[in-house]
């Protein structure tokens, strides 16, 4: 998995990656949640917000082959959710529904998208700080976001290893087996690693206060 | 080392015991003085992260009793691994294994305790916690409450130290490993650190990288305890060998003396460095 797998544009230099990070969280939440209180009548402001949304993508410069990549991930989920509505529902009034819970996802995914792909998530994170975000949330974010990839290519290089010394295609369910047993080993792996972690922030000076230089 | 002056670091009969009950340090006691550049050198599992780890107490073992007893009592007087020291032990007598600048190193004294010792871990990617490479430089002067002027004055001077000016923005996974190795280095620098313990330095960078790290260490004014199996390293870099094997110190001199012994290289699972071997000339140690 490469390095900026979550915000790969987000160093650009257009007039989107140059806004205040501020702005654009506000901008982006504004959009979600005007998105998921507009009534089913007022279809046409959907649209509306889809093409602002399509608009701000646009002036980023954000590929549209990466966008439909990440929307292909994300699609199944909402649709699994969207066909719950009529299957519960009845079928009269739930295709409606459905479709409104899946224009919905779809358009508050695409700001969410814009928003990480316009600004460093170091910068965003200082934005959401200052928006009052309390600062241990903010590190606990930062850390996420720093050691997923660590935790990635470890199991990349577990999965490798592991392939390395597989000679034939394992029946399915000793297949399922050693998955189980590389997600076992990463989490022991990533446990031991916080221990470490935490003892060279100890050897810095850490007290359990978050400082920051913002 | 000079024995006028206050040493940086004086272990005392250190002794420490994994959870698990395997015992990882026995009756260590070794002193370091004030610009001494010190190598650290034994076997894997020989202790040598552990002794490090001891050093600005992130693990505290005990001290054994002053009397010398047989093994056996040794071994059974070495604190378990939840072994900290509590008040009345320390009224008891003096009985704290680590002193750095005369200050024992106890829970009241660790904030200044690990001002002055500063220790680069073996992963940098441990090390290396923060979004951007100049918030984690800044991340101990910023937990040393220094004023925002000082704390970037500390960041820039710390990364043009290790040759990475201008990297603040960049963000961790963005680097090369030597450039994580380097960028840890600054992140120790910047707390202006008198002692540096630093735990394989030169492992998995390539020779350029690893010469980078080693003029960088060459410039550096602080003491330091090196860790390493990078025998040539130490050859060059240290005037003086601790060698430990099986949680014991085994040796302990001037580094050409203990290095150039092969049986006691052997013994404890080294060798003789090739440029000590061929009698090349090494260049005069820095300190």
């Amino acid at each position: 998995m490469p390095g900026d797998f979550l915000d790969r544009y987000s160093r650009g230099g257009t007039i989107c990656h140059r806004m205040s990070p501020r702005l654009k969280i506000i901008l982006t939440v504004a959009v979600i949640v005007t998105c998921a209180f507009l009534p089913l009548s007022n279809w046409p402001l959907y649209g509306c917000l889809a093409s602002l949304v399509f608009v701000a993508l646009s002036l980023a410069e954000i590929p549209i082959a990466y966008l439909t990549r990440r929307l292909l991930l994300f699609l199944p989920l909402v649709l699994m959710t969207a066909i719950a509505v009529p299957l519960s529902r009845g079928f009269a009034g739930g295709w409606q529904t459905a479709g409104t819970v899946v224009i919905r996802a779809v358009v508050a995914f695409l700001a969410a998208l814009w928003l990480v792909s316009t600004t460093p998530f170091d910068r965003l994170l200082a934005g959401l700080c200052r928006l009052g975000l309390p600062r241990l949330f903010a590190a606990l974010l930062a850390f996420v976001y720093r050691y997923i990839h660590v935790l990635f290519d470890e199991l990349a290089r577990m999965r490798t290893a592991q392939r390395a010394r597989t000679f034939k295609r394992p029946p399915g369910w000793r297949d399922w087996k050693g998955a189980v047993q590389l997600v076992g080993t990463l989490m022991i792996r990533a446990l031991v690693r916080a221990e470490r972690i935490h003892g060279a922030m100890c050897s810095r000076g850490w007290t359990g206060k978050m400082h920051s230089l913002d | 080392m000079s024995h006028a002056e206050v040493p940086i670091l004086k272990v005392e009969r250190l002794s420490y015991r994994y959870p698990t009950g395997q015992i990882a340090l026995c009756d260590v006691s070794f002193q370091i003085g004030m610009r001494e550049v010190v190598g650290l050198i034994g076997p894997n599992g020989a202790g040598k992260t552990t002794l490090l780890l001891h050093l600005n107490g992130l693990l505290m073992g005990t001290r054994l009793a002053p009397r010398r007893g047989e093994t056996a009592s040794v071994v059974e007087s070495v604190s378990d691994g939840g072994g900290r020291f509590e008040a009345e032990n320390i009224a008891a007598g003096n009985r704290v294994p680590v002193e750095v600048l005369g200050m024992p190193v106890i829970p009241e004294n660790l904030p200044e305790v690990r001002r002055i010792v500063g220790i680069l871990f073996q992963d940098p990617d441990d090390q290396l916690f923060c979004p951007t490479v100049g918030d984690d430089v800044a991340f101990g002067p910023l937990n040393l409450d220094f004023p925002r002027d000082e704390v970037l004055r500390r960041v820039g001077e710390a990364l043009a130290a290790v040759g990475l000016s201008g990297f603040e923005g960049r963000s961790p996974q963005q680097l090369s490993f030597g450039e994580k190795r380097r960028v840890c280095l600054a992140g120790v620098l910047a707390c202006e650190p008198n002692l540096l313990a630093l735990d394989e330095p030169s492992s998995n960078l390539d020779p350029r990288a690893r010469r980078g790290l080693i003029e960088i260490l060459r410039n550096c004014p602080a003491a330091q305890i090196i860790a390493s199996h990078d025998l040539e390293l130490v050859a060059e870099q240290c005037s003086r060998v601790i060698v430990l094997d099986q949680g014991r110190i085994q040796a302990d001199g001037p580094s050409r003396e203990i290095l150039a012994d092969e049986k006691l290289m052997a013994k404890h699972g080294l060798e003789v460095p090739l440029s000590i071997q061929y009698n090349l000339k090494l260049s005069p140690a820095p300190h």
